[in-house]
């Protein structure tokens, strides 16, 4: 199979499942939403070493926030139940509280299991925080030096995808960039996907373990590093010089799959010599993202 | 099961009816005919349901009540859940002591809506009523959850002795309101009769209003002015004669 004269590589995609939460902050403009969104989900790449992946799902409309305001989306997941609330309280905690104007509120307000983030997060106000049960949704008011500070009491967690994934591999860096930056571009607010790593890219790509130091987890993926060609068993075809990963996370399987579609059509572009993905031979996680079914969905 | 029991006043009360049968939940599991076997008192004798009003319907949480209903008092008392629709006006006691539900009164209500039995300490523990007239003294007086709405005008004592709660009054609202409330928020989008036992605190946007207003424009219909929603609001808390855990909000500017 080949997309603007790409070979997509006959493999898959291996992600796990984790648990996911979708948080909502609204500001008195996108630029405050967008503050306390970018802090919220900073440090927050990989499990492996940040306990959690988050990011901006995408923007949202004065008509689609319980306030009437801008507002960003986020998508926060862990790998087990316990340690989403725990990172929800002290991010939420340092970084939307903290932020001028901002309200925090639940996007999966259907789930049943519900994180008790904002009761957690009610004691700053030492007392003086008042609750609000407003349609049915119980909401704290916390006083803050700028006014108040509002956030919903709960916030819904579900089964969620960590992992979803595709390689570019270009002639050069250049290229790679070029492509990875397309694919972004494409995957950029499309809902229930977000890309956790910087500019929703990453360059350091790992494999499990290390061959050298028991007690890494995860070290260089060296089959996909052209420097590293000529001494290991390369998985690099000849002509490819660069290798760009985009991962995904997300809500479900759909929504990755329908984000691989539109990000692997725009990386395919002018120096890319193949588009690949990582697995771990279909052993760990229970989602397997295979390419070309995943393309072939949109007669490619 | 229909899909809502309706209730048209067929007999006109001569004198004070007391019909705190009426309540949403309770009709779920009646037949049209035990409704209308229901207790209610007429001028102090006692009566039935079925005496005043024909019955439309059965075991649904959905009630719908039709016709002058001035005389009518204690529609929804103690009410847990479901909902009344009432086409015009209410009498007085309309949701005493309920704890769930929604109660949409279409015209003006009488006094002590949402309020609490008499010698009860608390009142209105859970729900909604939304009154879309103006209301008579004490609305929402010593309620400890919910949410009373006015949008016309409440006579004295709105929202006093409050425990907790919300009451909205988009009139004016009369001397006496918010007087003893413990917690809870009096939110006035009209003049108010201040008591001065509360103090100033601030004028900012209050961020549970733009949510709280904006699902009342979407819930009930309500003409709730996009000013109102974005606006500033005056904060005064109290009552300092009691814990002063309380606001009042008074819409103040865009």
């Amino acid at each position: 199979m080949k997309i603007n004269g790409v070979p997509i590589e006959d493999t898959f995609a291996e992600a796990f499942t984790m648990r996911v939460a979708r948080l909502i902050i609204t500001g008195r403009n996108a630029k405050w939403a967008r503050e306390a969104a970018v802090k919220l989900t900073g440090f927050a790449t990989s499990v492996i070493g940040c306990k959690c992946e988050a990011g901006i799902e995408r923007e949202l409309k004065e008509s689609e926030t319980p306030d009437g305001r801008p507002g960003i989306s986020v998508l926060f997941l862990t790998m087990d139940k316990a340690s989403l609330p725990e990172q929800l309280i002290v991010r939420v905690g340092q970084t939307v509280l903290t932020c001028p104007t901002t309200a925090c509120f639940d996007g999966l307000p259907d789930v049943p299991d519900r994180l008790t983030v904002g009761k957690a997060l009610r004691v700053f106000g030492d007392g003086f925080q008042a609750s609000k049960l407003i349609a049915g949704k119980r909401y704290w008011r916390l006083p803050v030096m700028e006014g108040e500070f509002l956030i919903e009491e709960t916030f819904g967690m579900q089964k969620g995808v960590g992992g979803g994934n595709f390689l570019i591999l270009a002639a050069d860096a250049d290229a790679a960039l070029a492509a990875a930056e397309a694919a972004v571009q494409a995957m950029t607010n499309l809902p229930g996907v977000i890309l956790p790593f910087p500019g929703g890219v990453v360059r350091s790509g790992s494999k499990v373990g290390s061959q050298r130091y028991k007690n890494m987890i995860a070290t260089t993926n060296d089959a996909f590093n052209p420097t590293l060609r000529a001494i290991t068993q390369s998985q690099l075809p000849e002509g490819v010089n660069s290798v760009l990963e985009i991962v995904l996370d997300g809500t479900d399987v759909p929504a990755i799959e329908a984000a691989m579609r539109v990000g692997i059509r725009a990386a395919c572009g002018p120096g890319v010599r193949s588009i690949t993905a990582g697995n771990y031979g279909g052993k760990l996680g229970p989602h397997h993202f295979h390419l070309r079914k995943i393309m072939s969905e949109v007669g490619a | 099961m229909s899909a809502a029991v309706t209730l048209s006043l067929a007999q006109q009360p001569e004198h004070t009816l007391v019909a705190d049968c009426i309540a949403a939940d309770r009709f779920a599991s009646l037949g049209a005919k035990q409704i209308a076997e229901l207790p209610v008192v007429h001028g102090g004798r006692r009566a039935t349901l079925g005496d005043f009003f024909k019955v439309r319907g059965e075991r649904s949480t959905t009630l719908r009540i039709e016709g002058d209903l001035a005389r009518v008092e204690g529609i929804g008392t103690a009410m847990a859940g479901g909902e009344i629709v009432i086409a015009g006006g209410a009498g007085r006691d309309v949701g005493v002591q309920m704890i769930g539900g929604r109660i949409d009164v279409g015209g003006d209500a009488g006094d002590n809506a949402g309020g609490a039995r008499p010698g009860a300490s608390r009142g209105m523990a859970g729900g909604e009523i939304v009154i879309r007239g103006s209301a008579g003294a004490e609305a929402g007086a010593r309620m400890r959850r919910g949410l009373v709405v006015v949008t016309g005008d409440a006579r004295r004592g709105a929202g006093s002795g409050m425990i907790a709660g919300t009451v909205v009054v988009f009139g004016k609202a009369a001397a006496g309101a918010g007087r003893f409330l413990k917690r809870g928020s009096l939110v006035a989008l009209g003049a108010i009769e201040r008591p001065a036992t509360f103090r100033y605190a601030c004028t900012y946007r209050p961020p549970h209003l733009p949510v709280l207003l904006r699902y009342l424009r979407a819930r009930y219909g309500l003409a709730v002015a996009e000013p109102q929603i974005t606006g500033r609001y005056a904060r005064y808390s109290g009552d300092l004669a009691e814990l002063g855990r309380g606001e009042i909000l008074q819409w103040v500017a865009p």
